[in-house]
């Protein structure tokens, strides 16, 4: 279903003005979807019905900058590039590998929880996340944490919030320890010949110097850099030192090549633009004929699931475009159909089949008009029934993006 | 009745009822003096889950128990009821060396695990200071840090998924790739409150390449605090950071014959792992700061043995302030990393007018202090003083800035400090997560939460 009149579009200046639309709203039981970048909206179903579009991006004050102490203080409508341009001036970043990070907000990113690639080496966004200060259903605030980098007084509400989707809270500010940005970047992109991606995966897993990002990609054209062999392409992200790039340059190289990969070419100049556009790819649509599944698992079975999933797509004759996180597991397969026309229905028999495969799978982007028949999230956590007697003690009157969630929170 | 059906359930070896048992449960480091109606000691996650049944059928609290190496009574009983010991669920019980995990039972000894996965070139970060003794499901409880978190992170990153039993003996799971609300984020540090852990992933690090500890000292505490401001303000994050102070280097130098000069006002002991291309600029940038802030010495460790016997002499430290004093209270603060001078200057006017002498030993990185103020428990009047002076640098912190615990928890003993860092509408929203998971507030309870924040103002 979509929602039968366009909602009311409120972005409020203040927090004043935020807290008077939520308890206006949570009064008179007025529902309200949350946006900030709306990067993200893919995600998740298409809500059935909104009185009231709350826009965050009006929240836009960088409030601190601790450089000496490596935190610092946003509001939650600060754009994720935004704020590292601000922490760069003084030589640091907060690790937020969002799609489209320049169009995104701080507050919908976390909101999301969108897992970066560069989690095994920096930890979660969340792991990032020091305080935080959100607006609850009637409008009351409450902090969590503070502006400390080590805290364990009281429970860390933040966690709580992160990865929620607005339905439990909205942000209105966030804190954040910072890192020192790393002294050089570098990109290698190498494409597989036939039968060699397990045996460079596996290899490219074991490095001794890892890369800050690794993935296995299938397709995708231009959205992600370099071009596939038979067996796609593979591309590494190193950060660090002079010294560190080039021994992770000469190792990366010498066991690719015992792989059976002759050919790797580096990218230090627009390194960092062009893990932004793989990430960017994980969620590109195909003007309305693709949709973009994802689902986590361990890296060892990362290959296996996503040719899994590609396969199921390509008997029902949809084309594909996979690619996997080599480091964290995640799988990302997009299904696309050349004529609009005909996915639709080519699709509803796949997303079935996928469901069976793998029950876990959700969809992360897709801007067909399928996408409002399909459950979107997958299936649902062992513990989903504490998740909505959560949702029911913060919000018992439904306010806040009702069944934008798992379970249909 | 509670005996018997406990024993029915557990076995006669695995229920604890005789008082002489039960006293040894009534404490961590802190105590209120209330022994347990009963300890049990489960095998399994269906033991416990039986237990659970049990006590609740009997209107009993539980109290879960990892080795009681807490500071905060959070591990001890407030009201008496069933203290779960893990004592008997401390197995390593799967590890994934490729995709670096492994699953663990909460009684598992923190050391242990990293003892256990060495041999595949794998670790598990989070090193409390009692990591010798205390158990992951304790570390879990409290989100413990250590040393080496300046870097690594504390407990909660490094925790995937957890199997819990809940106030009713339900057992689930939660993981932190759920598609859902990141309960495992909160249950972690959540001292008990929530639910009983049974089980864990937890994730492992590879062993790194190359490890360097260095050792400065200086003749002026406050130039040693601006060392560690220069480090991090340079961009530079050490693996680990600590910091110990005049009062604390010579007993701990008479104890470990660890190399620390006993004549400088403070040490710095510092570490860096990695990679070998990287760690000459990390050496000589450090060294560098150190300099610049008035190093009196600087060395470096040349061997395991000299890295090892530095260690040894910090975390061992505890131990040592029995050559100072009787008994020893430890606070755990946290300041912003640039407050430090403030915040050790706050400490010294808290206890030098009571007569009360104040170690530092601490995770300078952090920002997060841990005074030693050492008295003697037979006399009243140093145990006022001593409680007076901890109150003021809970204070003194959350004045900078800061919070009142980064490692131990809130327990019983801060729990109506919590009112300091969060308003009532603060708390209120945290309990609404208790409302949940322990409705009757039997998992804990007193703990965390100040006397009287309960569902009827979430109401």
């Amino acid at each position: 279903m979509i929602a039968a009149a366009a909602p009311d579009k409120v972005t409020p200046k203040s927090l004043d003005a935020l807290r008077e639309t939520l308890g206006r709203c949570d009064r008179e039981g007025l529902k309200i979807s949350i946006e900030g970048g709306k990067t993200l909206s893919g995600m998740g179903p298409v809500l059935p019905r909104a009185d009231v579009s709350l826009i965050t991006t009006g929240l836009s004050a960088i409030l601190a900058h601790e450089y000496h102490d490596l935190t610092c203080s946003a509001q939650s409508g600060v754009r994720v590039a935004q704020l590292n341009a601000v922490l760069g001036e003084h030589g640091q970043f907060v690790p937020i590998d969002v799609p489209l990070r320049k169009k995104a907000t701080i507050g919908g990113s976390l909101a999301a929880g969108w897992p970066g690639p560069r989690r095994h080496i920096y930890g979660r966004a969340r792991d990032f996340v020091i305080g935080s200060q959100v607006a609850l259903a009637d409008g009351t605030l409450a902090n969590a944490g503070g502006m400390v980098v080590k805290n364990v007084s009281g429970y860390d509400m933040s966690k709580l919030y992160i990865g929620s989707f607005g339905t439990l809270a909205i942000f209105t500010q966030l804190n954040f320890k910072t890192l020192p940005v790393p002294k050089k970047r570098r990109a290698m992109i190498a494409p597989l010949p036939e039968a060699t991606r397990a045996r460079a995966i596996e290899r490219i897993a074991s490095l001794v110097v890892p890369p800050a990002a690794a993935f296995c990609v299938e397709g995708f054209g231009k959205n992600v850099d370099g071009a596939d062999d038979i067996d796609g392409r593979v591309l590494l992200y190193f950060e660090g030192t002079e010294e560190l790039l080039e021994r992770a340059t000469l190792d990366t190289r010498s066991v690719l090549g015992k792989a059976g990969v002759p050919e790797t070419s580096i990218v230090d100049t627009g390194a960092a633009e062009s893990l932004d556009r793989t990430i960017d790819a994980c969620i590109a649509n195909k003007r309305g004929r693709s949709i973009t599944y994802r689902l986590f698992g361990s890296p060892g079975t990362a290959q296996e699931r996503a040719e899994r999933m590609r396969d199921a797509c390509n008997r029902h004759e949809l084309f594909t475009d996979v690619l996997f996180d080599v480091m964290n597991g995640d799988v990302f397969v997009r299904a696309s159909e050349r004529d609009a026309s005909h996915f639709g229905a080519k699709i509803e028999a796949c997303h079935a089949e996928l469901r069976e495969l793998e029950p876990r799978c959700s969809i992360v982007a897709c801007d067909s008009a399928a996408r409002a028949s399909f459950e979107a999230w997958g299936a649902v956590p062992a513990a989903i029934e504490k998740m909505r007697a959560i949702k029911a003690r913060f919000d018992p009157h439904g306010t806040l993006n009702p069944g934008r969630f798992i379970g249909g929170i | 009745m509670l005996k018997q059906r406990l024993i029915d359930a557990l076995g006669a070896d695995a229920v604890k009822t005789e008082a002489e048992d039960l006293a040894v449960y009534a404490f961590d480091a802190y105590s209120q003096g209330v022994v347990p109606a009963a300890v049990v000691l489960p095998a399994n996650t269906r033991e416990v889950a039986a237990a659970v049944k049990i006590a609740k059928d009997c209107g009993e609290p539980i109290v879960a128990r990892g080795a009681g190496t807490g500071l905060c009574g959070g591990a001890a009983p407030a009201r008496g009821g069933i203290v779960f010991s893990f004592a008997r669920m401390n197995r390593v019980l799967e590890v994934d060396v490729r995709n670096r995990r492994a699953r663990v039972q909460p009684g598992l000894i923190n050391l242990d695990l990293s003892k256990h996965v060495a041999a595949s070139g794998l670790f598990y970060a989070p090193d409390p200071s009692s990591q010798k003794v205390s158990t992951i499901g304790g570390n879990i409880g409290t989100n413990a840090g250590g040393p080496h978190c300046l870097s690594y992170g504390t407990t909660v990153n490094h925790i995937l998924e957890l199997e819990i039993v809940d106030e009713n003996g339900d057992v689930t799971t939660t993981s932190v790739d759920d598609v859902g609300y990141d309960l495992t984020g909160v249950l972690v540090g959540s001292e008990g409150t929530l639910a009983i852990v049974c089980s864990a992933w937890v994730r492992l690090l590879r062993q790194p390449e190359t490890v360097r500890v260095w050792l400065a000292a200086f003749d002026d505490i406050n130039a040693a605090s601006a060392a560690v401001t220069g480090i991090i303000g340079a961009g530079i994050i050490p693996t680990a950071l600590e910091m110990l102070d005049r009062v604390m280097l010579p007993p701990i130098e008479a104890a470990f014959h660890a190399g620390y000069p006993t004549d400088a006002a403070a040490v710095l002991l510092i570490e860096s792992a990695g990679f070998e291309d990287e760690m000459n600029l990390h050496e000589n940038e450090i060294r560098r700061v150190m300099k610049e802030n008035g190093a009196t010495t600087w060395r470096a460790a040349k061997s395991q043995a000299e890295r090892d016997a530095l260690w040894a002499g910090r975390k061992g430290a505890l131990g040592a302030t029995g050559r100072l004093a009787p008994n020893y209270y430890i606070q755990d603060v946290v300041v912003p990393r640039t407050k430090l001078p403030q915040a050790l200057k706050a400490v010294e006017d808290a206890c030098a007018p009571q007569g009360i002498i104040a170690g530092n030993v601490f995770h300078a990185g952090d920002g997060n202090l841990h005074p030693l103020l050492l008295y003697d428990r037979g006399d009243p009047k140093q145990v006022a003083a001593v409680i007076e002076a901890g109150n003021e640098i809970l204070k003194a912190a959350v004045d900078l800035g800061g919070t009142i615990s980064g490692e131990h928890g809130i327990g019983y003993e801060k729990r109506d400090t919590l009112r300091r860092i969060f308003s009532t509408d603060d708390l209120a929203t945290m309990s609404r997560v208790r409302e949940v998971f322990d409705p009757r507030r039997n998992l804990n309870p007193e703990k965390i939460f100040p006397a009287g924040v309960g569902c009827a103002e979430v109401a």
